[in-house]
């Protein structure tokens, strides 16, 4: 028996329980209030975000905040093609286009490290931000573009692919021998390199597959947003929410960043429709508390009850696995 | 993997299974009496559009609402009553996602009766569509451009409200023609904004003679704007025209004041419309153009207008050049309800459109889905001894242009 075959039939619950879930999702349209499709369909945007953000800063330890500069170019391609091509195509332009950008720009700052890499990242969002809004202004001579509506439930079956996608990518990467190398690359860079990983390829090739997932979450979503300008594509708290949002879930597991997004997006929604002055506060105070008490995340909590539930043997298991 | 956790995943999942499921539960529907009606808003409450709903839309549709309860609500015949209002509002954090999906939510979860609009010009962009989709009313609000005329006349739903480039620029351009000025210079914001303004400006200019001796863009949130006022002051250009935000148009001014630079006529766009702007500067603020306009001398209703607004504030925190127009759509809005008798909006969408309706402002009517220039209570403002006078066009005049404008005073700190 290979160790695929054995790894997918140790993990059977799982795969059911997940398979169940995502039957109930792909089932929501039908007997859901409209709402509910446009308030999940935002939560797995997030969630697909915060999956592409974990599936490479989770092994490397590489903070990356570039992500709103992927997002961005996904949703400017959806603007660009979305009246002649049709969603299907847009959408894989929109992962092209960022996973080309991740090449491009994981070769140039993918040597850097710590906090160089994170400022340099960050900087990148608001570099194609300004180049885009000036290209606009001088050479075009407008600003901003209408994006092609598309209905939200068929936005929502989009997405809801992506993050299957990312969640079955996120799996059996980590299980193969390219995740390992990526996680020595997070252990030890310099050890990884000692032992004959090619470690720049390694991070640009995943750099590039998670920002493929962005852009394709970024053409997917841009669809309902009608009208986007360089500063609408390019803001920058796409960037730090999908980092919280692993955060918050847990980085380690496949489930936290899923569970961080999903908790996060629906307290946020409450926070401001109920409290639209004090929601900052309180995402605040989230954060910090989470931080200080839960390092691994919601997960990792789930994790310690479950822990404390089961006891014994196969909570050390599962002890083991988070971290 | 043991019993017990296989256990401990299933009811996990189950867990999760009736979350999603309570989530998606249809609300029982029942068929109350209607005691009220809704208006929804998905505004900026926090993030950098913020400031717009403290100082432009925000303290007029308060104050209405608080007027109209204060009356008795709205008389809806339908109903055989007057419905109070009832304001159910979100904040979109100046985002466009955050908006769209709260606007959705006000619409066909909330189920509000009328939507306030959202914040500039690209989110009632996207805002118009939107409420089209849903046969739904949206009057704008702060937020007017050329870029949205597409919008009027293919959105039956959508009524845009704000007087902008289209408007403003002719009258400009007589005035300035008419007091003999022979150069101007326009600083623009690089976005559509300052794009259209300067677009339109240029022919405009020199259509009446006027000699555009420079444009240059400015990007937005830049501080030092040295250079171009040294350029404008080198070339002794007479009007200097700043099609920007305020942030930038403050910059402007300061840098115009710091390099004793007196152009004969200085013209900001948003925020010399402000009455915060004449708070800051004072004496130099005097003959200082604007984009606007209106103000307590424009009639009584105006000056009513005004002594309620800044009572109802505690402050006198004014914009000269959005808020009576504002209200002016608010009362077109509630006429328009009384006269279809319904919260129907096709009925009062098809009102809106062809009648007309006594305003604040004095008569408001819509054409193709905006308003027609005249309407307006002036499109040019100019600060003199702290009221920001309307001076073009000229029938809406509240007194003459001074032009050249004043010198600069010195500026003494106080102790």
């Amino acid at each position: 028996m290979t160790n695929l075959s054995m790894t997918v039939k140790k993990n059977i619950p799982y795969i059911a329980i997940s398979v169940l879930i995502l039957a109930l999702l792909a089932a929501v349209p039908f007997f859901s209030k409209p709402y509910t499709v446009v308030l999940l369909k935002n939560i797995l945007m997030f969630a697909a975000l915060t999956l592409s953000w974990a599936l490479f800063s989770g092994p490397t330890g590489y903070i990356s905040l570039a992500t709103a500069a992927f997002y961005g170019v996904g949703i400017y391609t959806a603007a660009y093609l979305g009246k002649v091509l049709p969603l299907p195509v847009m959408v894989l332009c929109g992962g092209l286009a960022s996973f080309l950008l991740a090449l491009i720009i994981g070769a140039i700052t993918l040597r850097l490290r710590g906090i160089y890499f994170a400022i340099f990242t960050l900087s990148s969002v608001e570099l194609i931000k300004q180049v885009l809004h000036w290209f606009e202004i001088t050479v075009l001579g407008t600003r901003g573009r209408p994006v092609v509506k598309i209905s939200n439930t068929t936005v929502y079956y989009v997405v809801l692919l992506i993050v299957v996608l990312l969640m079955v990518t996120t799996y059996f990467l980590k299980r193969s021998r390219y995740g390992l190398a990526m996680s020595s690359i997070g252990s030890c860079e310099d050890a990884a390199a000692h032992i004959g990983i090619n470690v720049t390829w390694v991070k640009v090739l995943t750099f590039a597959l998670s920002s493929f997932f962005i852009g394709l979450t970024g053409a997917t979503t841009a669809t309902g947003l009608i009208y986007i300008d360089s500063h609408i594509a390019f803001d920058l708290n796409y960037s730090f929410f999908p980092t919280l949002m692993a955060i918050f879930g847990g980085i380690g597991n496949v489930f936290g960043p899923v569970i961080g997004a999903a908790v996060f997006s629906y307290l946020r929604e409450i926070l401001i429709t109920r409290f639209p002055y004090a929601y900052m506060i309180i995402f605040g105070a989230v954060m910090i508390l989470t931080i200080l008490y839960l390092p691994n995340g919601i997960i990792g909590l789930v994790q310690t009850i479950k822990d404390k539930v089961l006891g014994g043997k196969d909570a050390t298991a599962s002890s083991r696995k988070v971290n | 993997m043991t019993k017990r956790s296989v256990l401990f995943l299933v009811l996990a999942a189950l867990l999760a299974a009736a979350l999603i499921v309570a989530g998606c539960a249809e609300k029982e529907k029942t068929a109350e009496e209607k005691t009220e009606i809704v208006f929804g808003a998905a505004r900026s409450y926090t993030g950098p559009l913020a400031i717009q709903d403290q100082s432009c839309f925000g303290p007029v549709y308060r104050l209405w609402i608080d007027e109209v309860n204060a009356a008795g609500g709205i008389y809806v015949e339908e109903y055989g009553k007057k419905l109070p209002i009832r304001l159910l509002k979100y904040d979109d954090t100046s985002d466009m996602n955050t908006m769209t999906n709260l606007l959705t939510k006000l619409i066909v979860e909330d189920q509000v009766d009328f939507i306030l609009a959202p914040i500039s010009t690209a989110f009632l962009k996207a805002a118009a569509q939107i409420c089209n989709e849903h046969n739904f009313l949206l009057i704008g609000a702060e937020g007017g451009a050329k870029e949205l005329e597409p919008l009027m006349k293919e959105l039956p739903y959508f009524f845009s409200l704000l007087n902008y480039a289209t408007h403003q620029v002719p009258p400009l351009a007589e005035m300035l023609a008419e007091h003999n000025i022979k150069t101007a210079a326009i600083i623009y914001i690089e976005d559509q904004h300052g794009l259209e303004y300067k677009n339109d400006l240029v022919p405009a200019l020199e259509d009446a003679g006027i000699e555009v001796v420079f444009d240059k863009a400015i990007p937005m949130g830049v501080k030092d704007v040295s250079s171009i006022i040294e350029e404008a002051k080198s070339k002794n250009v007479q009007a200097l025209l700043c099609c920007a935000y305020p942030d930038e148009n403050f910059a402007v001014m300061n840098q115009c004041i710091a390099s004793d630079y007196n152009p004969d006529v200085l013209l900001f766009g948003p925020g010399a419309c402000f009455e915060v702007f004449y708070q800051i500067y004072g004496e130099n603020s005097e003959g200082v153009m604007g984009w606007g306009a209106w103000n307590e001398k424009s009639s009584d209703k105006m000056k009513d207008l005004a002594e309620r607004l800044i009572a109802h504030q505690g402050e006198r925190n004014m914009d000269w050049w959005g808020m009576a127009i504002y209200y002016a759509g608010l009362e077109a809005l509630q006429q328009a309800i009384e006269r279809a008798g319904t919260l129907d909006h096709e009925q009062i969408r098809d009102i809106l459109a062809t009648e007309k309706f006594d305003t604040v402002i004095g008569e408001l009517w819509f054409e193709n889905g905006g308003v027609p220039a005249e309407c307006y209570p002036g499109h040019v403002g100019q600060w003199q001894n702290g009221i920001f006078e309307v001076v073009a066009p000229k029938d809406k005049q509240t007194n003459k242009p001074i032009i050249p404008k004043p010198k600069w005073k010195p500026v003494t700190q106080e102790e």
